[in-house]
């Protein structure tokens, strides 16, 4: 599987690139799209995932083997992305991902957000008093919404997501998830699943791209069980050729596009 | 019905695997199982098979034609049913019975291959038969067990089936290799003594060695000796179709092509 390598020198793999871009479904459909490609699970018609061996052969990350494990039976496909963005391998990623300083912890994020609601309707309180005390209260309800808006992703981990390269239909999953378009393909196409499988993944709409000019990605997608980046967007734009370095390549189209940030 | 038409090499469609079977090269027919499709709602994928000229043979495995217990005609309208929605050129059974006194074995039980068994199986094939649109075949089972005090032997029983009905013979190599290993049957004599002339078509499964036993499990790879039984009836005479079965543990789209391909090197390799 290849690793995107961003300016900064920080490698992301591909289900790390999906939990920054959307994430915990975002990186368990990234997993799962991994396996498929690899032909270690099969999808069938009716949206059954299935592993092809039974003994988690293949798998190359702790949440793939997951996925295999899940798919020793056959098990519904947005059943399986559920399971695995819910599962201990997904939270080790996620604190994987802090403890690089890609994500914020939630503790930090939103400690003191109250603080300057607080301070705000103590200065309204004041404004009672003397009339100065008013003019504090613009700054403390700035300051509360700038609190509130912080985004779950970190400025490393959006310098890591800008220049991703979705080098391979896995990587389209990871940008752009299985309900997403490349270049106005479906990323479903890129793995010949039928719209009525992918759209059993809950829909998300996707931030909007920063840019336009890039290949185009999609506008929305099905990033499924919510976000480890909680309400925030995970901007990136994320110029990129696809170049099909594998069999199941993008089918030989411009993948790039803006890396359309996950809701959550 | 003059004869069986050239069928080629098939798979058992499983909607598992559904997408599999559309993808592998060199399909030339697919059996799916009667009792797990819906008239009036076929799987988009048999539908497709179809549009694509691919015959689809409807299998039974509920009929229970060797039981004492009367024919379920429901089953067997079932069955014509699947097969004029698929416009099957035939269907297919077991010389079986799975349920008695109202249980079900789970399992496909071998008749006691007895005269007076015979006549229950004539009987309640002969009854299916006007029941159904198109010709019926019916398959050898693999057995763990003989029934005490025989008096025909397995190829003997399905010749006299033969005769007696005019069924067409579904022979399922990987159940002589069973036999043979567990019961200590001869696939050779079976072959000799069956109406080759008869035969719709071909099974070939896998299975696994427990202990002693050898379990036809339809899940694991097929073994260098059933494709052996199938060499050896390939040399008497030329099948109109071989299918592989495969019903759990589906091992890679490689591997599924690679035992199609080892069936068919084993088919053509008598048609030279």
């Amino acid at each position: 599987m290849v690793t995107p390598v961003t300016t900064q020198g920080t490698q992301l793999s591909a289900e790390q690139v999906g939990y920054l871009t959307a994430g915990p479904g975002r990186a368990a459909e990234t997993a799962l799209a991994r396996l498929i490609d690899a032909g270690l699970v099969r999808v069938s018609r009716d949206g059954l995932v299935s592993a092809v061996h039974q003994n988690n052969h293949g798998a190359t990350t702790a949440i793939e083997a997951r996925i295999l494990s899940y798919a020793r039976t056959p098990v519904r496909f947005d059943t399986i992305v559920r399971s695995a963005a819910h599962s201990t391998e997904m939270s080790m990623l996620h604190q994987h991902l802090l403890d690089r300083k890609l994500l914020q912890r939630p503790r930090r994020r939103n400690e003191g957000w109250w603080f300057s609601l607080v301070i705000a309707v103590v200065l309204v309180l004041l404004g009672f008093v003397a009339l100065e005390f008013l003019l504090g209260v613009p700054i403390a309800v700035l300051f509360f919404l700038w609190q509130r808006g912080r985004k779950a992703i970190t400025g490393a981990g959006r310098e890591a997501l800008l220049r991703v390269t979705a080098t391979d239909r896995v990587h389209a999953v990871a940008v752009y998830g299985f309900c997403g378009r490349v270049n106005r393909r479906p990323v479903a196409d890129l793995f010949e699943l039928s719209q009525s499988i992918v759209r059993m993944l809950p829909l998300k709409q996707n931030r909007k791209r920063r840019s336009s000019s890039d290949g185009g990605g999609s506008g929305s997608s099905c990033s499924s069980c919510g976000s480890g980046c909680g309400s925030s967007s995970c901007s990136s734009s994320s110029g990129s050729s696809c170049s099909s370095s594998s069999s199941s390549s993008c089918g030989g189209s411009s993948c790039g596009g803006g890396g359309g940030g996950g809701g959550d | 019905m003059a004869g069986i038409a050239d069928l080629g090499v098939g798979i058992g469609w499983r909607s598992e695997i559904d997408l599999t079977v559309e993808r592998l090269p060199g399909v030339d027919f697919v059996e799916v199982v009667a009792e797990n499709l819906h008239i009036g709602h076929l799987p988009e994928s048999v539908t497709l098979l179809l549009e694509r000229g691919v015959p689809v043979l409807p299998h039974a495995v509920s009929l229970s034609l060797g039981g004492a217990d009367p024919v379920d005609l429901g089953r067997v309208e079932h069955l014509g049913k699947v097969a004029e929605a698929v416009g099957a050129p035939m269907v297919s059974d077991h010389v079986c019975f799975v349920r008695a006194g109202g249980l079900d074995s789970g399992h496909l039980m071998p008749v006691p291959r007895t005269r007076d068994a015979l006549d229950v199986l004539v009987a309640n094939v002969e009854l299916a038969q006007r029941n159904l649109p198109v010709p019926l075949a019916l398959e050898n089972v693999a057995a763990l067990l003989e029934w005490p005090d025989g008096e025909l032997s397995e190829g003997q029983f399905l010749a006299e089936l033969v005769e007696r009905t005019d069924c067409w013979l579904l022979v399922d190599v990987a159940n002589l290799y069973a036999n043979a290993r567990n019961i200590g049957t001869d696939p050779e004599r079976f072959l000799d003594e069956i109406p080759l002339e008869r035969l719709a078509y071909v099974h070939v499964a896998g299975g696994v060695d427990h202990g002693d036993v050898y379990h036809d499990t339809h899940a694991h790879a097929v073994l260098p000796e059933v494709l052996g039984v199938l060499d050896e009836l390939c040399s008497r005479v030329k099948p109109p179709g071989v299918l592989l079965e495969r019903d759990d543990n589906y091992p890679s789209d490689t591997e599924i092509a690679s035992e199609l391909a080892a069936i068919r090197a084993v088919v053509d390799k008598h048609r030279g």
